[in-house]
C-alpha cells in the first residue's frame, strides 16, 4: 500500500469541495477501497471519509417511495421491515452477498461503485485497460471463467459484482449524485456504462461527485418478487450467474415483469426482451424458458464462460418459479 | 503421583497467548533501525536476463540493492540437488522467480522502488503441462526433464494382465493446491560478519534454514542462529519455502549492516510460494471373477515446477502409497516427477500420496463395478491383513483391521440403508441427486524409508533446581498442538502435570535438532524420544534415592533441589534408534517404506444440484487407527481441519495458471470454503497402541488429507452415474463429465 493523506468531513457540501482538490477518493465502508489500495490498484493520494455525513436514513417519502441514504449500510437496508415487505428482492439480493461483516460495513454508495473481481484487474502484473487504458486485456484470451457473456466489448469483458445493484435494476430504483454544480437523479440503469471503448469509465459519476441516495419508487411488485444466485460456495463469493424477477400477476396471466441479471454481465443487466415475452404469457415453466432464452439471446461467451449463458437462464427460471412460489 | 494428562484434551500450552493477542509473530517486533525488504522477481516462465534497468527517478543510494553477485557462499539453495539459485543470475526458470532484493527504512518507498525496476529478459520457450514435459520438445532440466523415477514391482504384473479376465482402467488427474496458512511468510534477520547471521520468523524446520544459511554465506554453523516465531499455520508451505526467505532476509542485512525485515502480502505468497503438486495417473487393473485384485499397474507423475526442492521425497510418499492398503500378489508403480515451468511445487499435507491416494480410490470404485461387486464388499476382499506384505515388499507387522474400521464407517454413515434409499428417490426424478461414497487407506507415518535414520533426531529434557521442567526441540508449534502434547508425554513420563512442563521455543542456539516438522512425524518420533529422556529423569532421580516410586508435586520438587544441589544440571537427551527388524534399501527402493502406519475408512454424502452442477458435502464420518491418542481436541481438530482442506481440494480450490503463474492468487479469485460449505465431519478413532510411539501413537496430520477426496468423487458418481476424475470438481467439469454419460 502506498501512503495517503486521510480527512473526515462532516457534511455535503465540505466533502465535495474536498474531493475536487487532486487525487483525492471517498472512502465509505472502505471493504472495497481497502483491498483495491493493498493490491496496488488504486493508490490515491488523499482518503475523503464519509462516514460522518448524516446520509445514513431509510425514509418513506410523501408520493410513497422510499429513500435511501449513500451511507445506509447493507446490513440495515436487508434487515429494514419496509424493505422486506415491499421490496423483498432487494432485501435478499443484499443477503446473498458477501457475509455479515462485510454487509455491516458496506454501504449503498459503495456497493454500486465497487469494482469487478476480474482478477486480471485485480492483479497490476496483467495488462489490463479498465486499470490502465490502452494496456490491452488479459482475460480476453486468459482464464475468463468468470467474466461477462453480456454486455461484453472487444476492450473488456469483467462483470459487475454487485448483488445489490441487480436487485436495484429490478425495481426501477434511481441514484442521486451531488456535485459543484447541484444535484440530479439517474435512473439505475443508465447509472452504470458499458465497457465500449473506455472500460476505465464505469459510471456516470464524475471525480468529485457524491452518491446521496437511492430512491425505490412504490411499485406494483410487492408480492412476487425474487432473486437467485449461483456461487461457487456458499459464501463469501460473488454470483457466477443471478437473476432479480419480480412479476405481477392476474389469474395465471402476467401483467407486468421485471428480470435483471448479474454475474453475466458488463453491468447490472436488465433483461427487457425477457419482460417483453414474459408480459401477457400464462404462467409457466415454458413462458419462464422462453423469457430465459430471450434474455440470453444477445450473449458472447468466450473460451471458458459458455457454460454460463445456460447457468444464466436456469437462475431465471428458477427465480420466476421462486416468485410465484410464496 | 498426577492423574495420566494423555488422553485428556488439556488446554493447548499458546492458545491464551494466542487469543489474548500477546504471542509475537514476527511482523509484531521491529527493531530499531529496520530496513524492510522485497523481491524484484521475473515477469517471464523462461529466459535469459539481459539487463537490469533502475528507473532514473528514484535516487537508489537510498536503497540496499542486493544481487546474485553479492552473494558471500554458495547460490544454491541446500536441500537435496542444490539446483534452486537463491536469485537468479543469467536464466529465469519460473515467473515470480527471484533476480533482485531491495530494502529501504519505509516500507512503502521499498515496495515502490520494487516496481520501478525492470528485468529485460529474452524468452525463451517454456513448459506448462506434464505431457509437454514428458514430450521434451524442450528440455528445461537436466537431461529429460525429469527429477526422479521411481519403480516398484512384485510379482510379474505383465503376465497377470494378460492372464486376467477383467482388466479395468482409467486415468486420473489432481490440480495444485495453494496452502493458505493464516499468516504469510516472513523473516527478520541481522548480520554481519563479525557476529554472523541470526534470523527469526514463521517457518517448520529451523534446522533446514540453519543448514541453507551456512552454505548461502559460506560460514561456519556455528554463526548461524535461526529463531522460530510464532507460526500462523504452515501445513508444508513453510517447510522448504522459509530457507529462500531467511536467506534474501539475512543477505540484505549483510550488505546493509542493519536489521531487515521481508514479509510477503497474501498476493505474492500465493504466486510465488510452492503449492501442491499437480498429478496424473493412470491405472490398469486386473481382478477375477471373485473380486480379487490380481494385477496393478500404476503410472503416477508429478509436475515438479521448474527446480528439483523436494519432489523427489514427494514422489517417493506418493509412489509407495499409490496401491493403497491392499494386497495384490503383481504390483507395478511407476512414479515420475516431471520439470515445467512453473514456481517449484513442494511439502503439502500429504505429500504426494493424496493424489495417487485420489487415483486409487476412485478406480477402486470403478474395478468394483467391473467385478460386479459393491465398493465395499470389493474392497473388503482385497485389504491387507497382518503377516501380508505391501508392493515395496514391507511385511504388515503390526495388528490391522481394515474390515472392522469399514464396517464402523458403514455403521456411523448408515451408509447401506443410504445407498439403497438414495438410488430409489434419485430413480424418481428431481432436481437433485444424493449419493454415498466412500474410500479407505492408510498413511505412513514419520520419513520415508532411512529417512528417520539419516536424520538421527535429537532432544534434550531438562530440570531446573525448582523442578521446572523444559523440553528442548526443533519441531515446532505451527498450530498444531506440538508444544502441547509434548508437554502431555512429558508430564506422564515424569508423574506431574502439564502446566509444570515448558517446551522451549525452537532456537538453534538451544535447541538440538529432532529434524523437521513434517511427514506425521512429530508426535510419534520426536514425542517418542520425549518420552524416552523424560523417563530417564524420573529414573535418575529415583535410582539417586532422592525421588520415592510413589510421588507428589513437592516430593519431585525436593528431589529436583536436592540432585542439582549433589550433582549439578539435571539432563537426559534422547536419540532416534530405528524399531527393531525396521529396515529400508535406497538403492533397491524396498523394505520398510515406514515404521507404522494410520488406517482409514472415510464416507461422504453428497447433493448434487442438476441445476447448477453444485455439489454440496452433506455428512462427512472419518474413522481411524492413528495408535494412542494423545489429546483428543487436537486430534480431532487435525482430521477435522485435514478433512476440510480435502473438501476444499475436491471441489472449490483451483490454481488457475497462465504461462506458468498462478492468476488468481488472491482469496478473492481462489475459492477456498467456508464453514457454510463444510458438513459436520464426525470424527472417530480406534486406538490401537503402536509401541514405538509414545504412549502407543501414531502419525496424525497428514492421513486426513489423503480420504476426503476421493470419497466425495465417490459419492457423486453414486449419486449421478457419471465417472469424475479431474480434481477439483468445479460445475463445469461435472457438467462435461455428466455429458459424457449422455445425461
Ligand atoms: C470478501 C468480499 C466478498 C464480497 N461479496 C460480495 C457479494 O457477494 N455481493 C456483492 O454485491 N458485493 C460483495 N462484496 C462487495 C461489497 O458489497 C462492497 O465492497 C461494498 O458494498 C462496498 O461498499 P463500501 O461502503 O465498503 O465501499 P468503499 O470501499 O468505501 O468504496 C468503494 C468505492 O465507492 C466510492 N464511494 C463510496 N461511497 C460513495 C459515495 N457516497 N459517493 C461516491 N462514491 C462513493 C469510493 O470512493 C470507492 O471508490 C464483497 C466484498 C468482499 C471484500
Ligand atoms: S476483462 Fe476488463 S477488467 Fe479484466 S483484464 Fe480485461 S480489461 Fe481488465
Amino acid at each position: 500500500m502506498q501512503p495517503f493523506s486521510y480527512e473526515k468531513v462532516t457534511n455535503e457540501h465540505e466533502a465535495i469541495e474536498r474531493a475536487r482538490l487532486g487525487n483525492a477518493t471517498f472512502v465509505a465502508g472502505g471493504t472495497t477501497l481497502v483491498d483495491l489500495m493493498k493490491l496496488n490498484v488504486e493508490v490515491p493520494a488523499a482518503l475523503v471519509d464519509i462516514n460522518a455525513l448524516p446520509l445514513n436514513q431509510i425514509e418513506d417519502q410523501s408520493d410513497g417511495s422510499i429513500r435511501i441514504g449513500a451511507l445506509v449500510r447493507n446490513g440495515d437496508l436487508a434487515q429494514d421491515s419496509r424493505i422486506q415487505s415491499r421490496y423483498r428482492v432487494l432485501s435478499q439480493a443484499i443477503l446473498a452477498g458477501a457475509s455479515a461483516q462485510l454487509r455491516n460495513m458496506a454501504t449503498t454508495g459503495g456497493n454500486l461503485m465497487q469494482r469487478t473481481r476480474c482478477y486480471y484487474f485485480r492483479d497490476p502484473v496483467y495488462p489490463c485497460n479498465k486499470r490502465q487504458p490502452g494496456a490491452g486485456c488479459a482475460a480476453m484470451d486468459g482464464y475468463n471463467r468468470i467474466h461477462a457473456v453480456l454486455g461484453v466489448s472487444d476492450k473488456c469483458i469483467a462483470t459487475h459484482p454487485s448483488d445489490m445493484a441487480v436487485a436495484l435494476v429490478a425495481l426501477d430504483a434511481s441514484v442521486h449524485i451531488r456535485g459543484a454544480n447541484g444535484e440530479r437523479a439517474v435512473p439505475i440503469t443508465e447509472f452504470h456504462l458499458l465497457p465500449g471503448d473506455t472500460p476505465h469509465r464505469e459510471t456516470v459519476v464524475r471525480p468529485g461527485e457524491l452518491i446521496t441516495y437511492v430512491t425505490l419508487p412504490s411499485g406494483p411488485f410487492g408480492a412476487h418478487s425474487a432473486y437467485v444466485k449461483l456461487r461457487d460456495r456458499a459464501s463469501y463469493e460473488f454470483a457466477l450467474a443471478s437473476a432479480a424477477v419480480a412479476l405481477q400477476v392476474e389469474g395465471t396471466t402476467v401483467r407486468s415483469a421485471r428480470v435483471a441479471l448479474g454475474g453475466v454481465a458488463t453491468k447490472p443487466w436488465r433483461a427487457l426482451q425477457a419482460e417483453q415475452v414474459l408480459t401477457g404469457s400464462t404462467a409457466n415453466t415454458a413462458a419462464f424458458r422462453n423469457a430465459a432464452d430471450a434474455a440470453l439471446t444477445g450473449a458472447v461467451s468466450r473460451r471458458y464462460n459458455a457454460y454460463k449463458i445456460e447457468l444464466a437462464k436456469r437462475a431465471i427460471v428458477r427465480a420466476l418459479t421462486d416468485a410465484l412460489m410464496d | 503421583m498426577e492423574a495420566p494428562q494423555i488422553g485428556r484434551s488439556v488446554h493447548r500450552k499458546e492458545g491464551r497467548a494466542k487469543v489474548t493477542g500477546q504471542a509475537l509473530y514476527v511482523d509484531d517486533v521491529a527493531p530499531a533501525g529496520l530496513l524492510h525488504g522485497v523481491t524484484v522477481r521475473s515477469p517471464t516462465a523462461r529466459g535469459i536476463i539481459k539487463g537490469i534497468h533502475f528507473h532514473p527517478t528514484v535516487d537508489w543510494d537510498e536503497f540496499t540493492i542486493v544481487t546474485a553477485a553479492d552473494i558471500p557462499g554458495v547460490n544454491r539453495v541446500k536441500l537435496i540437488l542444490d539446483d534452486q539459485p537463491y536469485l537468479a543470475s543469467d536464466v529465469v526458470n519460473h515467473p515470480e522467480e527471484p533476480v533482485l532484493l531491495i530494502a529501504h527504512r519505509d516500507r512503502a518507498r521499498a515496495e515502490d522502488a520494487r516496481r520501478r525496476v525492470t528485468i529485460d529478459i529474452e524468452p525463451l520457450p517454456a513448459v506448462f503441462t506434464i505431457d509437454d514435459a514428458l514430450a521434451r520438445r524442450e528440455i528445461i532440466w537436466g537431461e529429460d526433464n525429469t527429477f526422479k523415477r521411481y519403480r516398484v514391482n512384485k510379482g510379474d504384473v505383465d503376465a497377470a494382465l494378460a492372464a486376467a479376465e477383467i482388466v479395468v482402467e482409467g486415468e486420473y488427474e489432481t490440480g495444485a493446491q495453494e496452502q493458505l496458512y493464516i499468516e504469510p511468510n516472513g523473516m527478520l534477520a541481522i548480520a554481519d560478519r563479525a557476529h554472523g547471521v541470526t534470523v527469526w520468523g514463521s517457518m517448520q524446520c529451523p534446522y533446514y534454514i540453519h543448514t541453507a544459511l551456512a552454505a548461502l554465506f559460506g560460514i561456519p554453523a556455528q554463526r548461524i542462529r535461526v529463531v522460530q516465531m510464532e507460526t500462523g499455520g504452515g501445513f508444508g508451505g513453510k517447510e522448504e519455502y522459509p530457507s529462500i526467505i531467511a536467506g534474501h532476509t539475512a543477505l540484505l542485512a549483510w550488505k546493509s549492516g542493519r536489521p531487515v525485515k521481508m514479509i510477503y502480502g497474501r498476493v505474492e505468497d500465493m504466486a510465488s510460494t510452492t503449492k501442491r503438486h499437480p498429478s496424473r495417473t493412470r491405472h490398469r487393473t486386473a481382478v477375477d471373477r471373485d473380486g480379487r485384485l490380481r494385477a496393478m499397474d500404476i503410472d503416477f507423475i508429478i509436475d515438479g515446477g521448474a527446480y528439483c526442492t523436494l519432489s523427489p521425497v514427494v514422489l517417493s510418499r506418493g509412489t509407495i502409497h499409490a496401491a493403497g492398503p491392499y494386497s495384490c500378489p503383481n504390483v507395478r508403480v511407476t512414479g515420475r516427477a516431471v520439470a515445467t515451468s512453473a514456481p517449484p511445487h513442494g511439502a503439502f499435507r500429504g505429500f504426494g500420496a493424496p493424489q495417487s491416494i485420489f487415483a486409487l480410490e476412485r478406480h477402486m470404485d470403478r474395478v468394483a463395478a467391473a467385478a460386479g461387486l459393491s465398493p465395499e464388499e470389493f474392497r473388503r476382499r482385497n485389504f491387507i491383513s497382518s503377516g501380508e506384505t505391501l508392493a515395496v515388499g514391507q511385511t504388515i507387522r503390526e495388528p490391522v483391521n481394515m474390515p472392522a474400521l469399514l464396517d464402523r464407517a458403514l455403521a456411523l454413515s448408515h451408509y447401506r440403508e443410504k445407498r439403497e434409499r438414495f438410488a430409489r428417490e434419485n430413480a424418481r426424478g428431481g432436481k437433485s441427486r444424493k449419493g454415498i461414497g466412500l474410500a479407505s487407506f492408510m498413511h505412513g507415518a514419520g520419513f520415508t524409508g532411512s529417512g528417520e535414520v539419516h536424520l538421527r533426531s535429537l532432544i534434550t529434557v531438562e530440570v531446573s533446581r525448582e523442578g521446572a521442567v523444559r523440553v528442548l526441540a526443533a519441531s515446532t508449534e505451527i498450530g498444531q498442538g506440538t508444544n502441547t502434547i509434548f508437554s502431555q508425554i512429558a508430564a506422564d513420563a515424569l508423574g506431574i502435570d502439564c502446566d509444570d512442563i515448558e517446551v522451549a521455543r525452537p532456537d538453534t542456539l538451544d535447541v538440538p535438532n529432532s529434524g523437521p516438522t513434517v511427514a506425521s512425524r512429530t508426535c510419534m518420533v520426536v514425542g517418542k524420544l520425549v518420552e524416552t529422556a523424560a523417563r530417564g529423569i524420573r529414573h535418575t532421580l529415583v535410582d539417586s534415592g532422592y525421588l520415592s516410586v510413589l510421588y507428589d508435586r513437592e516430593h519431585f520438587r525436593a528431589a529436583c533441589e536436592r540432585y542439582v544441589d549433589a550433582f549439578g544440571a539435571l539432563r537426559a537427551t534422547s536419540q532416534y534408534q530405528p524399531p527393531s527388524g525396521v529396515t529400508w534399501d535406497d538403492e533397491q527402493y524396498v523394505g520398510d517404506a515406514y515404521g507404522t502406519y494410520a488406517w482409514a475408512v472415510y464416507v461422504a454424502e453428497v447433493t448434487v444440484d442438476l441445476t447448477t452442477w453444485e455439489t454440496r458435502v452433506d455428512d462427512f464420518v472419518a474413522v481411524q487407527e492413528v495408535g494412542k491418542v494423545i489429546n483428543p481436541t487436537l486430534a480431532t481438530g487435525q482430521i477435522e481441519g485435514g478433512v476440510a482442506q480435502g473438501i476444499g481440494w475436491a471441489l472449490y480450490e483451483d490454481v488457475v495458471w497462465r504461462e506458468g503463474r498462478m492468476a488468481n492468487a488472491q482469496m478473492t479469485n481462489y475459492i477456498m470454503p467456508t464453514s457454510m460449505d463444510l458438513p459436520s465431519i464426525r470424527v472417530y478413532f480406534e486406538e490401537v497402541p503402536y509401541p514405538n510411539g509414545p504412549a502407543g501413537a501414531k502419525g496424525i496430520g497428514e492421513l486426513p488429507m489423503d480420504g476426503a477426496a476421493p470419497a466425495i468423487f465417490n459419492a457423486v458418481a453414486d449419486a449421478t452415474g457419471a465417472h469424475p476424475t479431474h480434481l477439483p470438481l468445479t460445475p463445469e467439469r461435472l457438467m462435461s463429465a455428466m455429458e459424457t454419460i449422455g445425461a
